[in-house]
């Protein structure tokens, strides 16, 4: 017993040491702990990131040529080094992508349904929400409720006959009756047939947003504008809106990144992956996966400068997401 | 000339504008509430409901190569649950599990929608806590951290498919032969196989939607009351009793109410299976709806209106699980 804490005091490696005083510290544990796990979820997160690039500047000839993850010898002992290397530097993948295929025009569809889909979402949340966030009348829980209970729906559950209309083949019927009530023009492979859907989809998360966001506005500001004679939609727009302007930021941006990530309607309602077709981002990169099987550079590379606006966003708009995506997800 | 006729388009519209504006100062509050919510309701109306009407009535409908058949009332259902729709789903699928059997499970659209939603939920949430409790810290650096951890949840799913499939391609995928070696995935052809290929897009549900669990749970977190603590500490509360006694049981209701949201979104998955492995590998319910909606609208809709069926069952679920408080 007295041996074994002589041996213990003695011990001298830094291991040791370490572990000495953390049995006389817990703190230092919980430290140590934290920062493993802060570094290891860093890694896990960032890792797929990493090995796009790795791909992407390898280049093509090598692509398939050996093991990513080398040998190394260390002292004399060889060993595998644990961390996927590039076989090769070649950046010229990164214009080679636009090159093969009009790229950018994906990447400029992608943000013109984005764009266009944030405003629509915008203005009709905006109206739902000051009426959910400021006026009190019969019906407004159940219409609430009825927006929630729609955001639950799959997206499948919608597509049959949003294709069907689309389409524009045929009338668009009452369900459960033959009545016709007109022929919709042919909206496949056009921006429509993208920006609709995705308003519908997206728009419950802005609605309650900004409810919370008009309704924290205090009576007497909206008051003191109607006094002052603006009208009641002038009240909104002018007053209200400026007013909870970090709320309309982030209903903006949360609708931006979920029409940039979507697959479910973009892969549909583009009937062909192609850049003429409106297809947006979706489209450019399986174009790569089905057209290019071999050149993984080129789909690495495509979906580093895909991905590059929304991590830039993040970046910038963190704060925003983050209130946004607690508030909307709490409050529904 | 043209400035004159601009100038009098200008002041008719601004007449007409102001008798709106007047017609609207008069309206009551609840007229003018629902006169705001038209937009609203004629989005929801024609992108939602109106599909989910004629979902419902298509399922009722038999369907041959595109034309709307005759009126079957449920056949559709039946046929879709005691599997002789199976012969029509893409590859070796099945609506529900031959056996229960690993494999009679994988090729299953509903078990594999089911095992999705629960192990990725599952795997989110333990990360997610894990996640959020180091963002709860307050360290140097905390800002840049929080945004690496976001970042795969802004990531497109084209993107993120594309990465997993370069992870574990068989060319390339240097992921593919440590695994395999463990017995995780098949060797050879990673992402024909369905069960190796259900792990994969399992993964890539995790690496993405964690950091959304995290934010949820971190809001959690920063609403309890610091003060708990110092009693805590001064009652002589080790970090671990701190966390089991104060921690833990507070945001439990946050928890349950990201369960419940992540779960609705994990059982429509479509994309990362679509990019990663395709439908005939993994069958999802809503890749059965895409795969059969061009030829076969009546069974397509069918699956669709169950799977909302399905979806809903399980939200009545967990709300029940969890008590009142969910919503």
């Amino acid at each position: 017993m007295a041996a074994e804490t002589t041996q213990q005091e003695e011990a001298s490696g830094p291991l040791q040491r370490w572990t000495q005083r953390a049995i006389q510290n817990p703190e230092r544990i919980y430290r140590g702990l934290f920062y493993a796990a802060m570094v290891f979820f860093m890694f896990t997160t960032l890792f797929p990131f990493y090995w796009l690039l790795v791909l992407a500047i390898t280049p093509e000839g090598q692509l398939l040529g050996g093991s990513y993850l080398p040998e190394i010898d260390l002292f004399g002992a060889s060993a595998t080094f644990p961390l996927p290397v590039p076989q090769g530097f070649n950046p010229a993948a990164f214009i080679e992508v636009f090159d093969q295929l009009p790229f950018h025009l994906y990447m400029l569809n992608s943000f013109a349904l984005a764009i266009s889909t944030t405003v629509v979402v915008l203005i009709v949340a905006s109206l739902a929400g000051y009426v959910f966030g400021r006026l009190d009348f019969p019906g407004r829980a159940f219409l609430m409720l009825g927006i929630l209970a729609i955001s639950y729906f799959p997206p499948a559950a919608f597509v049959v006959p949003l294709f069907e209309a689309f389409t524009g083949n045929a009338p668009v019927v009452i369900p459960f009756t033959s009545i016709p009530l007109f022929t919709p023009p042919r909206l496949l492979n056009s921006p429509g047939s993208m920006v609709m859907p995705f308003s519908a989809l997206f728009m419950p998360l802005s609605v309650f947003i900004l409810t919370t966001f008009y309704g924290q506005i205090p009576d007497g500001l909206e008051d003191a504008a109607r006094v002052e004679g603006t009208t009641r939609l002038g009240a909104l727009f002018r007053v209200i809106m400026p007013l909870s302007a970090p709320g309309v930021a982030t209903a903006a941006v949360l609708t931006f990144i979920a029409v940039y990530n979507e697959y479910f309607f973009s892969s549909i309602m583009a009937t062909s992956p192609e850049a003429q077709n409106w297809s947006p981002i979706v489209g450019g990169i399986l174009s790569f996966q089905t057209q290019y099987t071999t050149q993984f550079n080129l789909m690495g590379a495509a979906s580093i400068v895909a991905v590059l606006p929304v991590v830039v966003l993040v970046i910038i708009a963190q704060e925003r997401i983050v209130s946004g995506l607690t508030a909307g997800a709490l409050k529904e | 000339m043209s400035s004159d006729t601009a100038g009098a388009r200008e002041s008719r519209r601004s007449g007409l504008g102001v008798q709106v504006m007047q017609w609207m100062e008069n309206l009551s509050d609840t007229q003018y509430a629902y006169l705001l919510l038209i937009p609203v309701f004629v989005l929801l109306g024609s992108i939602a409901l109106y599909p989910l009407l004629r979902t419902f009535e298509l399922s009722l409908f038999s369907t041959t190569l595109g034309n709307v058949g005759e009126f079957v009332g449920a056949q559709n259902y039946v046929e879709l649950f005691t599997g002789q729709k199976d012969a029509i789903l893409p590859g070796s699928t099945t609506f529900l599990p031959k056996n229960l059997s690993l494999t009679g499970m994988v090729q299953s659209a509903l078990a594999v929608t089911l095992i999705f939603a629960l192990v990725s939920v599952l795997f989110e949430t333990m990360i997610g806590l894990g996640q959020a409790l180091i963002l709860d810290q307050d360290f140097y650096g905390r800002r840049w951290v929080r945004a690496a951890i976001i970042i795969p949840w802004a990531v497109p799913i084209v993107i993120q498919g594309m990465m997993f499939f370069l992870m574990f391609n068989s060319n390339i995928g240097f992921l593919t032969p440590p695994l395999a070696d463990l017995g995780v995935l098949a060797p050879t052809n990673t992402l024909n196989d369905p069960a190796s290929s259900l792990f994969i897009v399992i993964v890539a549900d995790i690496w993405k939607t964690s950091a959304f669990m995290a934010l949820l749970i971190l809001a959690g977190l920063q609403s309890i009351d610091r003060g708990l603590y110092d009693v805590a500490r001064v009652a002589g509360a080790t970090k671990w009793q701190q966390f089991k006694h104060i921690t833990f049981p507070l945001i439990l209701p946050t928890i349950g109410i990201a369960v419940l949201f992540r779960s609705v979104q994990a059982m429509r998955v479509y994309g990362i299976i679509d990019f990663v492995s395709g439908c005939e590998t993994v069958p999802s319910l809503s890749c059965m709806v895409v795969n059969t909606f061009l030829t076969r609208q009546g069974t397509s809709a069918a699956i669709a209106f169950a799977t909302a069926g399905i979806i809903g069952v399980v939200v009545m679920l967990i709300i029940v699980w969890q008590g009142e408080d969910a919503i």
